[in-house]
């Protein structure tokens, strides 16, 4: 079974975020970054297949030169090569630009499986995997929490809302974004980043993939979520209070 | 006729029969020996070089020989009564050497040391004055191990032992009673052939039994590594821990085969004490039967067959073991060797344990929340941000940043150093030292740690760290050492005692009765450190210090060590519970710490033993207390 996942590379999730000097995006030299996730999930998830059915997985990265540390974590984690699809432009392609590049990439492949996080952690459109399904033609689902292989394709899991479960089955090749939490994550291990280091990492251009890079979206500017704390006194006697604070705990902020 | 000679009676002649079967006996207990002894040293010998082995300085080496092998000191100190028995069968030893020699040299016709002599006259008398003591030494050591048998030496008896016993015992008393008769007389004869047999019998059953340490634990205390719980540096890209016998140097193969079976290092862990399977004293023989059996060349796991993984990681790395052993074995890069091999393979699986590596691979501190937390925390206490210009870098560590309990440690630390005018700052980006994976055994997280730490120190120029916790304390100091030169470190108790005379006093005089404080010693800075003056001295200003049962350099742990504190719920008895209990049974009203992990062990432990339970508090939060509630400073001035 050969499997594609794609991968993100996304600040870390303790970094102090600040935005730069243009008003229009983050401050980026001081960042640690790190895997989106999900798609940590879905790396795990395909190792996992991998290891049940063996086969290849290969991980895929859109980004700059930093995104090598996280292809290479990928790798030290198990994934057989990589493919890096240069490009220092990102923030100013769309989510479609983004799955164009990855189409691209990942069509010569011809995977059998194509798994991606269902959203990152940094713009969470969660559109990527799926419009790559589009792009590619093939079928996908979003939401996955469990993959089983079956003759016919696969059996996977879903997740919907308030606790239900659905599953479906589909054919293969097929594009799959996963949830987070379906899996353990496995640590990294110094035996993985030694092997990591002779395993391959392709480098490829948009150029090269032949694929459009015109800026179609251009950001205006961002600001940071204002924080408000405020505190409302509920006048009245004791029973009054508890009443107004009921009615506000289930209409207002709804948790009861 | 039984009388006293005033000179050891020797046989004046030997036929040549007696000659001829003399050396052949001889012949045959060497090569008997050697058949056993030979592929041992072989084993040894054929293990993997030790990359961190350097043979200078040798001050230390000659200092270690000489006190730990020599004077015995080890051995008596910390169990005096064995101790002394077998100090006596080891100096007796020694001092048979010679007449040793010049009983096998009489027996070829050369005898060298002649017992109407003025010098073979003092000679054999001073031999008599130690065969008496070693026999007295062999007798009481066989009643312990026969009859009185404590726990650790195990289930089985020893019949070697017995055996060996036996022949010091007849080597003893025919040496003896060779005063007691005459040259001519020939019971002499008699004597001297017993004395002969007896000692040729137990050369060959040194290297089949524990009696080994004879010959390999003078080197093995000589070779040692010598730093306390020093982990050696993995060597080349292959290298990832003890994985398999290609993986055991020659000194932890050296230190394998010296195992005296004792059991000190079971009778002091806090693991066996309390229910689980390990046995630090089984793992040392583990590693021995796989040589054995496998030798150093093998591919085969150590984890498996021979020693049992989930033994490897019950270890809080407490280091009473190491401490205790009277033959060098030093446990704690045995025991962090073998978990190395398992998590830098990743063979080890544990959710706890995946936990906190992910929690350290993506974030910055062991407890795995958020580094905003921390800044929040900094911001509402004020802490100054450390800028090159102030004399300490507060180390804030993860449980001063971010556990509540431990937060509150570091605050009144602060309002101590604010008191007496120190100057000092923390810094933003601090990451967690890596203690709790460096003893788990994941090397790479380590690397990755301590680098982006010592880079961040560099970049800061920090020139002096001050810490509340042992493990930040020794991580930093000794384990970063690696991968770089770190800066002066002490624990705040080092740095409270220098300035206990300017501290304020807390025992009014002729009032209520003094507040009783029992300190507990934490491993990492008692066994790890040999700090155990300066926390007492700072105790000391709050209340009357107490004693437990067990303290000084054998504090019984808290458990939470060696990444323990992060794996969850334990097998058998939790070790904090034990410990919380043996402090709480002194009496005290409050019990002192000088370890954030130790306070957050015993905070639990301490909770669940109800209401009469003494007071839980830090020697930084007993030295807080006592200064002056208005703010003001050593020299007058009052705080901004």
């Amino acid at each position: 079974m050969k499997i594609v996942v794609a991968i993100k590379q996304v600040p870390e999730r303790d970094a102090q975020v600040h935005i730069d000097a243009s008003g229009r995006w983050i401050e980026e030299s001081d960042l640690q970054y790190a895997m989106n996730e999900s798609d940590a999930y879905a790396l795990e998830e395909a190792l996992q297949l991998k290891e049940k059915h063996s086969g290849e997985v290969v991980v895929v990265s859109v980004g700059p030169e930093r995104v090598g540390s996280t292809i290479r974590e990928a790798l030290a984690k198990g994934a057989d090569r990589g493919i890096h699809i240069e490009c220092d432009d990102l923030n100013k392609r769309d989510v479609l630009g983004v799955a164009r590049l990855l189409a691209a990439a990942l069509k010569p492949e011809s995977p059998d499986l194509i798994l991606t996080g269902l959203q990152s952690d940094d713009l969470g459109y969660g559109q990527t995997g799926v419009i790559v399904g589009e792009l590619l033609g093939l079928p996908h689902a979003s939401l996955i929490l469990h993959v089983e292989k079956t003759e016919a394709g696969l059996t996977v899991k879903r997740e919907l809302e308030e606790g239900w479960f659905q599953t479906i089955e589909l054919p293969t090749p097929a594009v799959l974004t996963i949830q987070s939490g379906g899996n353990k994550l496995r640590y990294a291990t110094l035996m993985g980043i030694k092997r990591a280091k002779t395993k391959e990492v392709r480098l490829v251009t948009a150029v090269e993939l032949n694929v459009e890079s015109t800026p179609v979206v251009s950001l205006e500017n961002i600001t940071l979520p204002q924080k408000q704390k405020s505190t409302q006194m509920l006048p009245g006697t004791a029973k009054e209070a508890a009443a107004a604070l009921v009615e506000k705990l289930k209409f207002e902020v709804r948790v009861i | 006729m039984i009388f006293f000679s005033s000179t050891l009676a020797e046989p004046q002649y030997f036929s040549t029969i007696e000659k001829v079967l003399f050396v052949a006996l001889i012949l045959t207990s060497f090569v008997l020996f050697w058949q056993r002894f030979g592929p041992i040293l072989n084993k040894i010998l054929k293990s993997k070089k030790d990359v961190d082995f350097h043979l200078f300085p040798a001050g230390r080496r000659v200092w270690d020989f000489f006190w730990e092998v020599l004077c015995q000191a080890k051995v008596i100190r910390e169990r005096p009564l064995p101790g002394i028995a077998h100090a006596f069968v080891f100096w007796g030893f020694c001092a048979f050497a010679i007449v040793t020699l010049n009983h096998v040299a009489v027996g070829l016709g050369s005898g060298f040391l002649n017992p109407a002599s003025l010098i073979g006259r003092f000679y054999f008398y001073f031999a008599a004055a130690f065969a008496v003591a070693c026999a007295a030494g062999i007798i009481g050591l066989f009643v312990r191990r026969f009859l009185v048998r404590p726990r650790w030496l195990g289930k089985d008896l020893s019949y070697g032992s017995g055996m060996v016993a036996l022949l010091i015992l007849v080597l003893m008393v025919t040496y003896l009673a060779a005063f007691f008769v005459a040259d001519a007389d020939p019971v002499t004869r008699v004597l001297w052939w017993v004395h002969t047999l007896a000692l040729l019998i137990f050369l060959p059953l040194i290297p089949h039994t524990k009696h080994l340490h004879l010959v390999l634990s003078p080197a093995t205390v000589f070779l040692s590594r010598g730093g306390f719980s020093q982990i050696p540096p993995l060597a080349g890209d292959e290298d990832f821990g003890l994985v398999a016998g290609t993986d055991l140097t020659q000194l932890v193969s050296l230190q394998a085969y010296s195992c005296v079976e004792c059991g000190r290092c079971t009778e002091h862990c806090p693991a066996n004490n309390t229910g689980k399977i390990l046995n630090p004293k089984e793992i040392i023989l583990g590693v021995r039967n796989y040589l054995n059996d496998l030798g150093p060349a093998s591919q085969e796991p150590l984890l498996g067959k021979y020693n049992s993984q989930q033994a490897v990681f019950q270890c809080t790395t407490c280091g009473a073991c190491e401490f205790q052993c009277p033959v060098g074995i030093e446990h704690l890069p045995i025991l962090i060797g073998l978990r190395r091999g398992a998590v830098n393979t990743g063979a080890w699986e544990d959710n706890h344990g995946a936990k906190l590596f992910l929690a350290l691979e993506r974030g910055s501190n062991a407890l795995g929340m958020s580094a905003m937390e921390r800044d929040k925390f900094i911001q509402k206490q004020q802490f100054p941000i450390f800028d090159g210009t102030q004399e300490y870098c507060l180390w804030l560590g993860c449980m001063g940043g971010y556990d509540p309990k431990g937060r509150e440690i570091i605050a009144d630390f602060a309002r101590v150093m604010n008191y007496l005018g120190t100057s000092y700052g923390v810094m933003r980006k601090e990451k967690c030292t890596g203690d709790p994976v460096r003893r788990l055994g994941n090397d790479l997280l380590f690397q990755q740690l301590a680098e982006a730490n010592l880079e961040l120190l560099a970049q800061n120029k920090v020139k002096k760290i001050v810490s509340i916790c042992p493990h930040c304390v020794r991580t930093i100091q000794e384990d970063w050492k690696e991968f770089g030169t770190p800066p002066e470190i002490e624990h705040h108790s080092e740095f409270l005692a220098r300035y206990a005379d300017k501290l304020p006093k807390q025992k009014a005089a002729g009032t209520e009765p003094a507040e009783k404080i029992v300190y507990h010693d934490p491993c990492y800075l008692g066994r790890y450190r040999n700090v155990y003056e300066e926390p007492r001295a700072v105790a000391s200003l709050a209340g009357d210090v107490i004693e437990a049962p067990r303290s000084h350099e054998r504090s019984f742990c808290c458990g939470a060590g060696g990444g323990l504190v992060f794996l969850g719920e334990e097998t058998g008895e939790r070790v904090s519970h034990v410990r919380a209990q043996e402090l709480a049974a002194t009496g005290a009203t409050t019990v002192g710490t000088a370890c954030p992990f130790c306070n957050t062990m015993f905070r639990d432990a301490l909770a669940s033993s109800g209401e009469a339970a003494p007071r839980l508090m830090d020697i930084a939060q007993l030295t807080a207390r006592g200064l002056p509630q208005d703010g003001s400073k050593l020299n007058g001035s009052m705080t901004a």
